[in-house]
């Protein structure tokens, strides 16, 4: 087996190269190790990217890796000038996503039903944003789409994966209640 | 029901995404315990707001006036005196109204950490994927010496041939070629039914043969391929093709 040291450096130089996140996958298949070695090797990267002074860190999204900067150090990258103006998204459009992200896989209609209002083009604004994806059929009458988030998705709101969305118990009404203003 | 909008309900425009949005926002300025809604003084309130749309001549979506309708027929329950009948359970009648806000409040509550979050995580660059090179694969040549000989003695062979036989040449040029795709497929079809397995070049050779024969026999063998009468198979790229009879034609044979 390759020194610990060495494989860390041949993941760091793949996913510099890559620049993109990079499958776990095709991570272990890169340092011919398992899958389970690889996302260890993998965390304690990240751990270290995270306590030591680099100006990088390593993060997951979704079902793979991938190098990014640190967010403290934004202020100097925007200096460069080269920085990429990235689009905000409107109200309509976050509270779309929300609905899709807690309730994924779920139909345009739910979404609907929860918004209260017609979801058809915020829908596919977030389609096109790459934001949501179609997760096949639900088996009802009329076949409806279903949709859930992408791995995009994670990596603009910074989820590692789906399962650490927050959720909030629908049947747990004391925490709503407390959550309302009552004077 | 008719009241313009009075100093109870000065409204500072704004866009409502929705009658839920619009709700929420009565109920959080009038500081009212969603559990309690006062349906009266809501409904008053989101009346007003509509009339005061409909005066600025604000088009009001349909969905709008749906909640309306809700929120009237609600009211209209509200005033209902209550059945004497004990057994039964009268429900109150803004459950529904009140279950969908809460479903909407936790959907809100979402919204703010997405936003939250999307601007803490737009601090974070990622460098653009480098155009790698298409494959990371060589594609390995298979070459030997032997090999070698061979194509050198076969395109010898070639180059003498060509030297050598002027008079073909000379009919080639004469001869008005017909061949048609049909005739081929027919001609590799009745092969084909004597079932045994065929190589192109045996068939189709430059040597013998005219290239616009060669490649109409190729077109041939692709066509019937594809209607399942027969299989192509190649083992090696530039080598031998090899066309075996398919099911179909097995089938029509016995």
């Amino acid at each position: 087996m390759q020194d610990l040291r060495e494989i860390e450096s041949i993941l760091e130089a793949v996913l510099f190269a890559s620049g993109d996140s990079v499958p776990v996958e095709k991570l272990s298949e890169i340092i011919s190790q398992d899958k389970k070695t690889t996302i260890s090797i993998l965390s304690n990267m990240e751990m270290k990217y995270k306590n030591s002074s680099r100006g990088i860190m390593l993060r997951r999204i979704g079902t793979g890796y991938q190098l990014c900067t640190k967010p403290e150090y934004e202020k100097y990258i925007v200096q460069l000038g080269q920085a990429r103006k990235k689009q905000g998204l409107s109200q309509a459009a976050y509270e779309t996503l929300a609905v899709i992200a807690y309730h994924q896989p779920v139909t345009r209609a739910y979404v609907e039903h929860i918004r209260g209002v017609n979801s058809d083009n915020v829908i596919l604004n977030l389609l096109e944003k790459n934001l949501i994806c179609e997760l096949g059929r639900k088996d009802s009458p009329g076949k409806p789409k279903l949709y859930g988030t992408t791995d995009e998705f994670l990596r603009v709101f910074g989820f590692n994966s789906v399962n650490e969305l927050p959720r909030i118990d629908i049947n747990d009404i004391q925490t709503v209640m407390d959550e309302i203003p009552v004077d | 029901m008719t009241n313009t909008p009075n100093d109870r309900c000065v409204i500072k425009i704004k866009d409502f995404e929705g009658p839920f949005d619009l709700l929420f926002y009565l109920i959080e300025k009038n500081k009212i315990d969603i559990y309690d809604i006062p349906i009266v003084e809501i409904t008053d309130q989101y009346m007003d707001y509509l009339f005061a749309m409909k005066e600025m001549d604000l088009e009001i979506a349909s969905e709008f006036l749906v909640m309306a309708a809700t929120l009237l027929h609600i009211k209209s329950r509200m005033l209902l005196p209550e059945r004497k009948d004990e057994t039964v359970d009268e429900e109150d009648p803004r459950e529904e109204l009140v279950l969908k806000l809460i479903e909407y409040k936790k959907v809100r509550d979402f919204t703010e950490i997405l936003r939250n979050r999307e601007a803490e995580w737009k601090k974070v660059h990622y460098k653009l994927p480098e155009p790698l090179p298409e494959s990371a694969y060589e594609i390995e040549l298979e070459v030997s010496p032997s090999l070698l000989k061979e194509c050198y003695q076969k395109t010898l062979q070639a180059y003498f041939d060509r030297q050598n036989d002027e008079s073909q040449k000379m009919k080639r040029i004469i001869q008005h070629e017909r061949v048609s795709l049909r005739v081929k497929i027919k001609q590799l079809l009745d092969m084909l039914k004597r079932g045994v397995r065929l190589c192109f070049s045996a068939i189709f050779n430059l040597k013998k043969t005219s290239k616009l024969e060669v490649a109409t026999g190729f077109l041939a063998a692709l066509e019937i391929a594809k209607s399942g009468k027969a299989t192509i198979h190649q083992e090696v790229e530039f080598g031998e093709i090899y066309i075996k009879p398919g099911r179909a034609v097995r089938d029509e044979g016995a």
